[in-house]
């Protein structure tokens, strides 16, 4: 057999993992010719072309249009479309103040097709911190731990707490503490009382008009946390 | 074909190289190890020799049945949530119109899987007979890259039937990356188009998911590859040492027929696997997705899940020891437990890609090297666990236990099971190598 292989044996790479004594032999030094200078030249205009072309990368930010907001502003909210509800069947249309007959009923609700947020009628004499409109208040429902959208009454429905099935977080409507979101703007909204949600959950200020619940609120900034 | 090769030599001056590879590949795969050593070790090793080929033999099914569900798929979701969106309904018609679309599909998917398996398998081995030492820091340098390569194809890839369980597992892997401080909201507009998931993301997820990748995953690949064809696969210490010993005649047969066989028979096997679960056990997509409803038990691929069970353990760790953090530190919001949570990630995989650096001993045999083999030991054990704890919701409601006795249970087990499996082996092995070395 001849001796194969020579570059995996062992004394072959042992040789490999010592440096080669006569590449870092000196050469003499010589002053700056022309064609170095023009090598030099032409790898600074290279670079700087290629530094320059970075800059088409701001061409993948999302654009001003698409996040701006078109049409006539509703501010009035929408059934949400969480299915086995008893809203289900009335997804998309306006939001009644004459559904909500009873105390604990509470419905998953869109507002301006954007936000996702929750109505429900509570009971006024034991609602802490805030007081309710026509019995009824809203919060949004974009769960603060990771934006999973948080429900009432459908996981638990023996129990009178905001619920998000991603993790479990849960927040109560009853108790209405003072927040902060990460860039310092203040707050009111629901306090957390289980799993990972660092902030409460934002309410919604709310108003009655011919009926319908409608929000008044005229900036969506506080609510926008999730992008 | 002999006339063949003159003409692309004479243009293309490829004999050299050719004649260069030719010599390593017939010598460099370790054929049957276990036959010439006559060790019986060796016969449980002997497979994990293959997870690499296997691999790229998966890479190149995944490219072919890519392929062909491109020519059918449509990167849109444009629609209103909770509808059928084109993209969707392209799925929907690869499923039960396009000839044979399902078994593609089903390829396609399980084969994605099967894939990250054996790549873990392959990343495990080279890490326990660290055959990256001298010379080969690149190749495994690359190969980690390439490991990352595939995770991002499998988190594109989820999310172009824009389901809602895609659509949510993609939209919790937002807002974590969100959490990163200073970059994430930039990192997310600038690579999803957003902070939050958009007709826009998923046309930029396709993307990446058919072009991009593609052409990085050529390159990465494609150099690990050369470099282990040029500089011969790595073989463990003990076959240099059987050899100049006994004298033996040659460890490591030619590359064809005697290393390729084994390759085609595992490749065989595997493609009948792949075949019966693609064509039966086909995950059809679920709902539209509806950016205004979270479906139930939301759990992202088997192979992220410890990243998930990551967050949600500091997080339970933060509960335990009551801490509080301030609610904003230079803007970098530590309450979630995010932070920590994606820094100790980071950690995890810059150790991985740094480890020809970190780790420069010669020793190949994991049993040799009782601190680095725990280390790997209690790795392992950290991240099964943590993937295990990722499933705590789960487990609590189809048990019946509490969540929060649930979190207890599942907390200690992360903490306690990887100290209980890594210290045994140190001490063993540190008794063995004692006993080895008079």
């Amino acid at each position: 057999m001849l001796p194969r292989a020579n570059s995996r044996s062992p004394a072959r790479v042992k040789e490999m993992s010592e440096k080669d004594p006569l590449e870092s032999a000196k050469k003499p030094r010589r002053p700056i010719g022309r064609r170095q200078f023009v090598e030099a030249l032409a790898s600074v205009g290279v670079l700087g072309t290629v530094v320059s072309f970075l800059s088409l990368l701001t061409s993948l930010l999302p654009s001003a249009q698409t996040s701006q907001q078109q049409g006539q502003v509703d501010n009035v909210f929408k059934y949400g479309s969480e299915k086995g509800t008893w809203y289900s069947d009335k997804s998309g249309t306006d939001v009644q103040v004459a559904d909500f007959d009873q105390v604990g009923k509470g419905a998953g609700v869109l507002w301006r097709g954007t936000i996702p947020a929750i109505v429900i009628r509570v009971d006024e004499s034991k609602l802490q911190g805030a007081t309710a409109t026509n019995g009824l208040i809203a919060f949004a429902s974009s769960c603060t731990h990771l934006c999973c959208i948080a429900t009432w009454h459908l996981d638990r429905p023996n129990e009178d707490v905001i619920f998000c099935r991603c993790h479990d977080g849960i927040f109560d409507p009853y108790n209405i503490v003072n927040d902060a979101m990460p860039d310092g703007t203040k707050y009111q909204g629901a306090k957390v009382v289980g799993g990972p949600p660092p902030r409460a959950a934002p309410i919604i200020p709310i108003e009655i008009k011919d009926g319908k619940v409608s929000a008044t609120a005229s900036s969506l900034t506080t609510y926008s946390y999730c992008g | 074909m002999k006339r063949i090769y003159q003409w692309l030599d004479k243009r293309f001056l490829v004999s050299p190289i050719i004649a260069k590879a030719q010599r390593t590949i017939n010598f460099a795969l370790p054929s049957t190890l276990t036959r010439q050593n006559k060790s019986r070790i060796l016969w449980l090793t002997y497979p994990y020799y293959y997870a690499g080929a296997i691999t790229a033999f998966l890479a190149v099914l995944q490219g072919v049945t890519g392929l062909l569900l491109a020519f059918n798929y449509v990167p849109s979701g444009v629609g209103d949530p909770g509808t059928a969106t084109p993209a969707y309904s392209s799925v929907q018609n690869i499923m039960a119109n396009v000839p044979l679309g399902a078994l593609i599909r089903g390829i396609h998917q399980w084969g994605a899987n099967l894939l990250i398996a054996a790549l873990v398998i392959h990343a495990f081995w080279a890490f326990f007979r660290n055959p990256y030492r001298i010379g080969r820091e690149v190749t495994w340098v690359l190969g980690v890259l390439s490991l990352f390569l595939a995770l991002a194809y499998s988190f594109t890839g989820y999310l172009l039937p824009w389901d809602q369980l895609g659509y949510w597992a993609a939209t919790i892997s937002i807002q974590i990356m969100r959490a990163i401080p200073f970059l994430g909201d930039f990192l997310a507009q600038l690579l999803l188009g957003g902070t939050s998931l958009s007709a826009t993301t998923l046309t930029r997820v396709y993307f990446y998911h058919v072009s991009l990748l593609p052409v990085l995953a050529l390159i990465l690949v494609g150099a690990h590859l050369l470099l282990v064809v040029l500089q011969g696969v790595s073989e463990p210490e003990e076959a240099w040492k059987t050899k100049i010993q006994k004298q033996v005649a040659p460890l490591f047969g030619p590359f064809f027929p005697q290393q390729i066989l084994p390759v085609m028979i595992i490749a065989l096997v595997t493609l009948g696997v792949l075949l019966v679960l693609g064509a039966y056990a086909v995950q059809v997509p679920g709902d539209p997705a509806n950016k205004f409803v979270t479906p139930q038990f939301i759990v992202p691929e088997w192979y992220f899940l410890w990243a998930y069970g990551l967050l949600k353990w500091v997080g339970w760790i933060y509960d335990v020891v009551k801490f509080t953090p301030p609610a904003a530190v230079f803007g970098v919001d530590l309450v979630s437990a995010k932070v920590i949570g994606i820094l100790i990630a980071v950690a995890m995989f810059l150790v991985l890609l740094l480890l020809p650096v970190i780790d420069r001993g010669k020793e190949v045999r994991a049993l040799w090297r009782p601190l680095k083999t725990a280390m790997g030991v209690w790795w392992i054990g950290f991240v099964a666990t943590l993937t295990l704890y990722a499933l705590n919701e789960i487990l609590s409601a189809y048990l019946a236990i509490p969540i929060d006795t649930m979190n207890i249970i599942l907390g200690s087990i992360v903490i306690a099971v990887p100290v209980i499996a890594a210290t045994p082996t140190y001490l063993i092995l540190r008794q063995n190598l004692a006993k080895m070395k008079p």
